[in-house]
Formats: C-alpha cells, structure tokens, sequence
C-alpha cells in the first residue's frame, strides 16, 4: 500500500503562492522523481506530502484517506534529509529505533526490526556508534536505516545525496535503486542530478514555478520533451535551440542558413527547433544541413564536444567521436538528425510532426 | 625566553587578580594577635580557630543553617529557572513565538537594578506569608536568572537545524517528546552553562536575602556579615575571612566539577558530512 494522490494541492505563504493545482497521482510502489530548477518548490511540495508543511488549498490523499490535515506520523510516511539530521545524543541503534520506541513498540520487538534494516544497509558494525563517528555515507545510510525500520508506506528523499561525494553517490544511488527493488515501496525522490533522475525514476515529473511542466517515464521527457523548458532542462549538456521557420515546400527553414525536410500536418507552426547534441554530427561544409567555423573543442573522453558558430543561429554544440579532426577555426557543416529533433511553436509548446 | 616571560606575564596577572582571595584566605589562618602586628601576606603561626569558630553553632549564629539555606533557595531558583526557560526558549526559537517584543523586555528586565523591586516584593511576600522562607527567596532567584537562561538556551536552541524536529516529527514525537527526549538532550551543554550561572549568580546574592529573610531562611551571603562584629566591639577580621572562605567554596567547587560538561559539541554529527 502506498498510493499517493495530490489533488488541486497548493501552498500559498502569505500571498506567495509556490504551489498551485498540482495534480500528481503516484502509485503503489512507484518511483517518482520530482525535478526542477531551483525555488520552483520541489522541497515544499515533498514537506506538503510528508506533512511538515501546510496545504492551503486541494486535498493530499493516501490510500484513499484524505490527509490533508493528517499529523506527519499519521501518514506512515518515512523522509530522508538532505542533512541527515541524525539524533547526535542517540547511537546509530538507538536513532533506527527511536520511532519505533515512541510508537511503545517491546523492547525485543524493536531490536529484531533494527537489527534486521541494519543488516540489510550494512549497518550492524556501526550500531553502537554516535553520529559523529561516522563518514558522510555511513550517516547517509542511518538516515535511510531510521526511514525504513518504520516499515513505510512511502518513502520521500529531498536531495539525499547531494552532500556526498561523486563515487559515494553512484554506490547510494545504487543501494537505494536495489533498496527500492527489494522493498517495492512507493518512493518520491527529489533531486538536482540528471544522472539520478533518469536511473532511478519509474516516471520523472518536471516543476517549474510550483506547476508540473511535465511528467512521463525518463524515456518519455529525453525523447519527447511536452515543451522548450522540459527540452532544455532534461538531458546533459544541453539540447541546441535553434531558430526556424516553415516555408511554403514544407520544408524547415533553418534562418536562412539552411533546409531540413520534415513532413508536419499542415496546422502546425514551428518557430523553434530542438537538437540535442549526440543527434548532430559534423560533416564537410558543402555537405550539411547548415555550417558554421569551430570555436572551442571539449574533449570529454568518451567524445568531444565542439562548439559550432553560426552568424544567425548562434553556438550550436555537436558531440563528436573523442578523436575528431575537425579543428578550431575550421568550417564544418552540420547533419541534423531529423527523426529525432522536437519543435516548439511561439509558446513553447512542442509541436508534433507528422510521423 | 618568551615562554618564560609570557608564564611571568600570566603569574603576575594571576596574582594581581586574585589578591583578594589571597588576603582573605590568608587572613582566615592568622590569630587575632597576629593581625594587629602582622599586616603581611604570610602567616607566622597558622591557627584554625577562626575556622573553628564559625562553625560553633549558637542561638544567635548557625553557619549550617545558611549554608542549608544558601544551598536550598540556590537550587530553586536555578532548577526553576531553567525549567521555566526551557520550553519558552523552544517556543521562542522555533515557533518565534514572542520573539520581537517579550524577549527583548524580559531580558532588559535584568538590566534595571534589583532593588526596584525590592519593596512591592517585600509587600507582596507578607502577603503570601513568603517572607523569611526558603521557597519565597528560591522563587525570586529564579525570576533573577530566568532572562539569561532564556538568552543563553534560545541561542542554542536557534543554533540547532529545524530538521532535527522535522525528523522527530516523522518519527512521530509530540512536540513534548521533541523537547523532552531531543532538543533538551542536545542542548545539555547550554542547559548546564545557565545551570551553573544561575547557581553562581543565586549563591551571591545579597539584597533580597538581606530584605526578605530574617532568620529561618538567611543564606550563607547575609549570615556570613552577622559574624564580622559576633562578639561586640570590632570586625573580627579572622572570623570575618574564615567564614567567606567557607562561603565561596561551593560555587568554586560546582564550577570546577561541572565545567567539564561545558565543553565539547553536542551537536558534532547531527548535520552533512
Ligand atoms: N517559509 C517560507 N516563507 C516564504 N517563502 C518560502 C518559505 N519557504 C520557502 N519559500 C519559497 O518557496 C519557494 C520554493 O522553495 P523550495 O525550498 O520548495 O524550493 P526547491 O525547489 O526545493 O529549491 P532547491 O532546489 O534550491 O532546494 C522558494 O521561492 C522559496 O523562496
Ligand atoms: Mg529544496
């Protein structure tokens, strides 16, 4: 059980509204990550759910009961801080059992569950630890220890692992990817990494100014962006944005630097066009859908980015075999993929093509 | 070379600040022969019989009693305050509760002089049937030291992140629970700090121990004056030092062994990495 249903859900401070008829059905056992730049309300929206924050307006249902007003524990709901926040007087056992005590759980009862999250998290050496003898991770893992002893309906993480370093957080990201695989219990995750997001999540949900931009499975938001800020915001590096215009052949008319084919039902008005980088390529000048001169090379390892400037269309990235020859200053022309491009009218909208 | 001149610096510094200290305890070993010949810090034929008579118990003189009596209404009016300022200083710094107006005044409350309280007290206690006893000085102790244990434990409690209650509240504590079993806890080394401030400040007050006690309920501050003119004619500087000697061991005392509790974080480990 852990069905989570926010309907028409808003919280306002003041006259500050940061969330507003948010509508997000989660199911049970559903790993749902909750994205979004900075502000936009993730942490508000998690606190909501969890029931630390207020709901002014809708309602938040689990299970089919209306928790709106619910007290946090009445919700049977487990949270992981971003800073852990451990109880510093309490060893690591007595921080897992801590709810579970107040709930008058028997002593004996206690131990079992304890026992049994800390062998599961690797814990069981630690347990007679205070938080302060630990790493960042060891704490990390406490923090999840306390959230499932208590046998959750739904567990919700703001940023759990943003304090840890980038080897530690691929090892948690797939400790709790297995934890979420063993439990089958429903998760909200909330996080900055793109990297997170698309591994972990069962269905990401894009926030922007406390509204859903959109919401899909990460294949969904990569391959079929609803809109401009969910194109630009999903995916590392950047998708390129370029401008365009539809000509009378039915043709894309890329500013008067070139043409690109592309059937589009006859209503459809693209002014923008998306291209992520991996669906570019370099090619010869003469041969391209446009071209451009190199104006900075990264090489990443694996491949290299090379940054292309175009008078009218601006700096366009194309990532490139690692061992690529075209050099800085050259002039290249640019293959764009067209199966695997978006367009967005006026407002940003996506545009759905023809095939 | 600098070592040894920064330990002068650090002995005549020591010296210097503590001289009345010494001359009082040096004096409190010295007979009444002695002290009219030798005005000196050294003592030619130590003697305790100053000591020994502060503690002779008379109808007129009881050092136990004051003792009793300073360690009584020290203890109220520290523990009370402390207990008071608790749960105040939680709903201050968390649910900023009265923290623009009521915080500000109680704490300039301690900046007024004490003695402007001294006669509606004086009224009141008669009243109350409070004067001359242990309970009534305890409770006005305990007005004296609540605004800095207010000051010292809202700081503290400011100090800690509010997640620490947010995962209390997860873990489904009251807001009692949180105070009782986490934040109180946490915040042991601000708790000891107004503890032993308190006490301090309790233990050496003179006024309202001087106006609201008669003899049941004389701390050791008031009662260790009634010995510097005990048997008539002139101070008797021996008694007089032996019995403030006697007096201003136990804060020191406290202050030593609960010092320890003072130092070193409580909060290490709560937060990041
Ligand atoms: N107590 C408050 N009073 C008024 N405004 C608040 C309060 N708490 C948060 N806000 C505002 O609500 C908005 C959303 O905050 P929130 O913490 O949910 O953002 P976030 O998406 O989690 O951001 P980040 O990614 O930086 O953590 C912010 O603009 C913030 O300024
Ligand atoms: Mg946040």
């Amino acid at each position: 059980m852990g069905k989570i249903s926010l309907r028409k859900a808003g919280k306002q401070y003041g006259t500050v509204e940061i969330i507003r008829d948010l509508d997000l059905e989660i199911a049970d056992g559903e790993f749902v990550v909750i994205v979004g730049p900075s502000g936009c309300g993730k942490s508000t929206l998690l606190r909501m759910i969890a029931g630390l924050e207020a709901t002014t307006a809708g309602q938040i249902v689990i299970d089919g009961r209306d928790v709106t007003e619910a007290l946090p524990v009445e919700r049977k709901l487990a949270m992981v801080f971003q800073s852990y926040a451990l109880y510093p007087h309490m060893t690591v056992r007595q921080n897992m059992g801590f709810g579970l005590k107040l709930a008058k759980l028997s002593s004996g009862a206690i131990k079992t569950k304890v026992d049994a999250a800390a062998d599961t998290l690797k814990l069981t050496p630690l347990l007679d630890r205070y938080p302060k003898e630990l790493s960042g991770g060891q704490r990390q893992r406490v923090a999840i220890g306390r959230a499932i002893v208590r046998e959750p309906v739904g567990f919700l993480f703001d940023e759990p692992l943003s304090n840890l370093d980038a080897a530690l957080r691929v090892d948690m990201r797939l400790e709790i990817a297995k934890l979420h695989r063993t439990l089958g219990t429903t998760m909200i995750y909330v996080t900055h990494d793109q990297v997170e997001a698309m591994t972990l999540a069962d269905r990401i949900v894009v926030l922007k100014d406390g509204r859903v931009m959109q919401q899909g499975t990460p294949y969904e938001l990569y391959e079929k962006p609803a809109n401009l800020f969910v194109a630009q915001f999903i995916g590392s590096p950047k998708m390129n944005i370029l401008a365009c215009k539809r000509n009378g052949d039915g043709q894309l008319d890329l500013s008067g630097q070139g043409f690109l084919e592309m059937p589009l039902r006859s209503d459809a008005v693209p002014v923008q066009l998306g291209a992520r980088p991996e669906h570019l390529s370099l090619v010869a000048p003469e041969n391209g859908h446009c071209r451009g001169t190199v104006e900075a090379r990264e090489y990443l390892g694996g491949t290299t980015s090379v940054f292309v400037r175009n008078p009218e269309l601006g700096l366009i990235n194309v990532s490139a075999p690692a061992e690529t020859g075209f050099g800085i200053g050259e002039t290249v022309g640019i293959h764009i993929d067209n199966v695997r491009l978006s367009l967005f009218d006026a407002a940003g909208a996506a545009v759905i093509s023809s095939r | 070379m600098i070592n040894a001149l920064r330990w002068l610096v650090f002995a005549i510094a020591a010296f210097a600040m503590n001289f009345p200290i010494l001359v009082t305890l040096v004096t409190s070993f010295k007979s009444t022969r002695e002290l009219s010949t030798n005005p000196g810090l050294w003592v030619q034929a130590p003697t305790l019989d100053n000591y020994l008579a502060v503690f002779q118990v008379s109808d007129r003189l009881n050092i136990f009693l004051y003792l009793f009596n300073s360690i009584t209404v020290a203890f109220i009016g520290t523990t009370l305050a402390v207990v008071l300022a608790l749960p105040a200083a939680y709903a201050i710094a968390r649910g900023r509760l009265g923290e623009r107006t009521l915080l500000p005044f109680i704490v300039n409350l301690r900046a007024v002089p004490l003695i402007i309280f001294a006669i509606p007290l004086y009224m009141m206690f008669q009243w109350l049937a409070l004067l001359d006893t242990r309970l009534g000085l305890g409770l006005i102790l305990s007005i004296v030291n609540l605004p800095l244990a207010l000051v010292i434990l809202v700081n503290a409690i400011r100090d800690l992140p509010g997640e620490l209650d947010e995962a209390a509240l997860m873990d489904g504590a009251s807001r009692t629970q949180i105070l009782l079993r986490v934040i109180a806890p946490v915040c042991r080394p601000a708790i000891v700090t107004s503890l032993i401030f308190g006490f301090i400040t309790a233990w050496n007050e003179f006024l309202f121990g001087l106006m609201l006690t008669t003899s049941k309920a004389v701390p050791i501050t008031v009662g260790a004056s009634f010995f510097f003119a005990a048997s008539g004619g002139g101070v008797q500087w021996g008694v007089a030092s032996a019995v403030m000697v006697v007096g201003a061991l136990p804060p020191v005392l406290l202050g030593l062994i609960m010092y320890r509790q003072i130092s070193g974080s409580m909060t290490a480990g709560a937060v990041k990495g």
